[in-house]
């Protein structure tokens, strides 16, 4: 193939392309998801696919939102997330509801990740927000929605691994520790290095309850007893000790509700510090190797916007769902229907008897008869 | 379904089959040429030392073996629970013995650890080029190729044969039993279980040590 059409039919790095079947199979995982948001009775919303960039300005998604400038000369993003844009359409165009407004989505985010481990620059995102609504209620509702889309696609072997940002940030906060030794702290324990988290505190002056609790962190994994075990460590940090018990009601409650095989503990859980005020998830399954969907509490994200109010909310990635369904072998069966070929002696007598079939709900293709 | 680990055939061989034997856990006694090994309840993968930590963070492995200097390269997103305490060594900058220290712009460093040294100058505000060696990393500054390394060392005596000398320390570095994050969770007690025996089999392994 000559150079210039060569390049003409590559893909970019980043982004996919789907075709027939795997299409109408993202398509259907897309429509269980959303009827199981619709049946929790959360409202779908369809945001604009690009917005003003200081919208999206967290530091985590700064460097890695797709910006231009606008005709205008205003700086604009290609929606690298939903969560943000749904915080402003709740404090502007939403302003006159009355909380809780609980919203749904289903679409593309574009963010410049190098391809790798489940990555890509264009992901589908099938999420809701749960705006105005308190722990551990919104919390357990919006786990409990979360566990049940997974169920509905027919994953199996499904965990959802629930942290609590306040025990680190306790912690830390009343160590007094500096960031640069807080993100090296963070790095480790989110690597689940008792070793190295300890190495981490070496010589900054915290000692005692706080150190040993700052270090369990790490190994703070596992069954509902891990919470006896925080609650134990936690002692010399009221607001540590505090967080676990909040926690902990979310866990209580969703064990009662059926789902303690479908739940973890996992206290180490600490990225996007920043972002999250409360409860942090991942859910998991055996056969996949990462995450299929991620959320948490982030109460102070919509003072951004001018209209402070707790918030709760998750997201799936749809082309890990599907991926993790095509590991299990559990993909949704397609619809039964055969092609009908439909002709007939002039154009006009086939597009009628086309159109008759079709009104019987048939699945024809238009052309010769082939039989 | 068993777990399966992912090994390399390089320098923590001898260290993680030690490991294994204190621990009681079985080990392949001969991989060979065969790259998939399975063996009473586990399955044994045996790949390059460098790809241990891709193939955990893809959960193509449950849990792997691999040296800190490896994690740090490949940056991979795993847990990493136990420090194995063998395979110790160290990341060092190295150049000829007596060079007076180069106008730092100019400076090229060859390596088989292009991220760890790009990384560790860059915090230095120093700016180098960085030639990507695959091995023999320690001829390239007395063949021209660079003016100084970034590589592990162990005793030092490589380097002293080259003619180099350690100017700086960029990682200390030991075998660590890494863990996918979704089989962590997923797969938690026969995870928590292979973890609680490696530790055993580890501390033990270090009181022979010490004891000898």
């Amino acid at each position: 193939m000559n150079g210039a059409l060569h390049r003409l039919v590559q893909v970019p790095p980043g982004v996919q392309c789907f075709v027939g079947e795997e299409a109408r199979q993202r398509r259907r995982i897309e429509e269980i998801v959303l009827s199981v948001f619709e049946g929790w009775d959360y409202e779908e919303i369809i945001p604009p696919l690009f917005d003003y960039a200081d919208v999206f300005s967290s530091p985590d998604l700064l460097s890695r939102t797709y910006s231009f400038v606008g005709r205008d000369g205003s700086l604009l993003a290609l929606r690298p997330d939903f969560t943000s844009l749904l915080a402003k359409i709740a404090a502007g165009r939403l302003a006159p509801r009355e909380p809780p407004i609980r919203l749904y989505y289903s679409g593309e985010v574009l963010r410049y990740e190098p391809p790798k481990a489940g990555r890509q620059s264009e992901l589908h995102q099938m999420g809701l927000e749960h705006l105005g609504g308190i722990p551990p209620a919104a919390d357990a509702e919006i786990l409990a929605v979360a566990g049940e889309c997974l169920e509905r696609v027919g994953a199996t072997g499904w965990v959802l691994a629930l942290g609590h940002v306040g025990v680190f940030h306790g912690l830390v906060r009343q160590a007094g520790l500096d960031p640069a030794r807080v993100e090296a702290l963070r790095e480790r324990v989110e690597a689940k290095d008792p070793a190295g988290a300890a190495a981490a505190l070496d010589g900054g002056g915290t000692s005692g309850e706080i150190r040993d609790a700052l270090v369990g962190l790490a190994s703070l994994a596992g069954r509902r007893s891990v919470l006896d075990e925080a609650r134990r460590l936690m002692k010399a940090c009221p607001e540590a000790a505090g967080a676990v018990e909040d926690l902990r009601s979310v866990v209580d409650a969703l064990a009662e509700a059926g789902l303690s095989d479908h739940v973890a503990i996992d206290l180490g859980e600490v990225r996007g510090l920043d972002y999250y005020t409360g409860l942090v998830f991942r859910a998991y399954a055996a056969g996949l190797g990462f995450e299929v969907g991620a959320g948490g509490r982030y109460d102070g994200l919509l003072a951004r916007f001018g209209r402070p109010m707790p918030a709760v909310g998750f997201m799936l990635g749809l082309d890990r769902v599907a991926l993790l369904l095509e590991r299990q072998s559990a993909v949704p069966a397609p619809a039964a229907l055969d092609v009908e070929a439909v002709g007939g002696d002039s154009l006009g007598a086939a597009l009628a008897e086309a159109r008759r079939r079709r009104a019987a709900g048939a699945r024809i293709r238009f052309g010769k008869a082939t039989r | 379904m068993s777990l399966t680990v992912a090994l390399s055939k390089g320098r923590l061989l001898a260290g993680a089959e030690r490991l294994f034997s204190v621990a009681s856990l079985p080990f392949p006694d001969e991989p060979g040429r065969r790259l998939v090994v399975p063996m009473d309840g586990l399955r044994f993968l045996f790949v390059k030392d460098m790809d241990v930590p891709t193939y955990v963070e893809y959960g193509v492995a449950d849990v792997g073996i691999a040296g800190r200097d490896t994690l740090l390269e490949t940056g991979a997103d795993v847990y990493e629970p136990l420090d194995l305490g063998f395979g110790r060594c160290r990341l060092v900058v190295a150049r000829p013995r007596g060079t007076a220290s180069a106008p730092a712009a100019s400076r090229r460093v060859a390596t088989k650890y292009p991220r760890v040294a790009g990384l560790h100058f860059r915090e230095r505000g120093v700016s180098v080029e960085i030639v990507r060696l695959a091995g023999s990393v320690e001829l390239a500054p007395g063949l021209g190729l660079a003016d100084c390394i970034v590589d592990v060392v162990e005793t030092g005596r490589t380097l002293e044969e080259n003619g180099l000398e350690i100017v700086d320390e960029v990682a200390s570095s030991s075998a660590r039993l890494i863990v996918n994050r979704a089989s962590y969770h997923a797969r938690r007690d026969e995870v928590a279980r292979l973890i609680d025996r490696l530790r055993g089999g580890a501390a033990r392994a270090a009181r022979a040590e010490a004891a000898s």
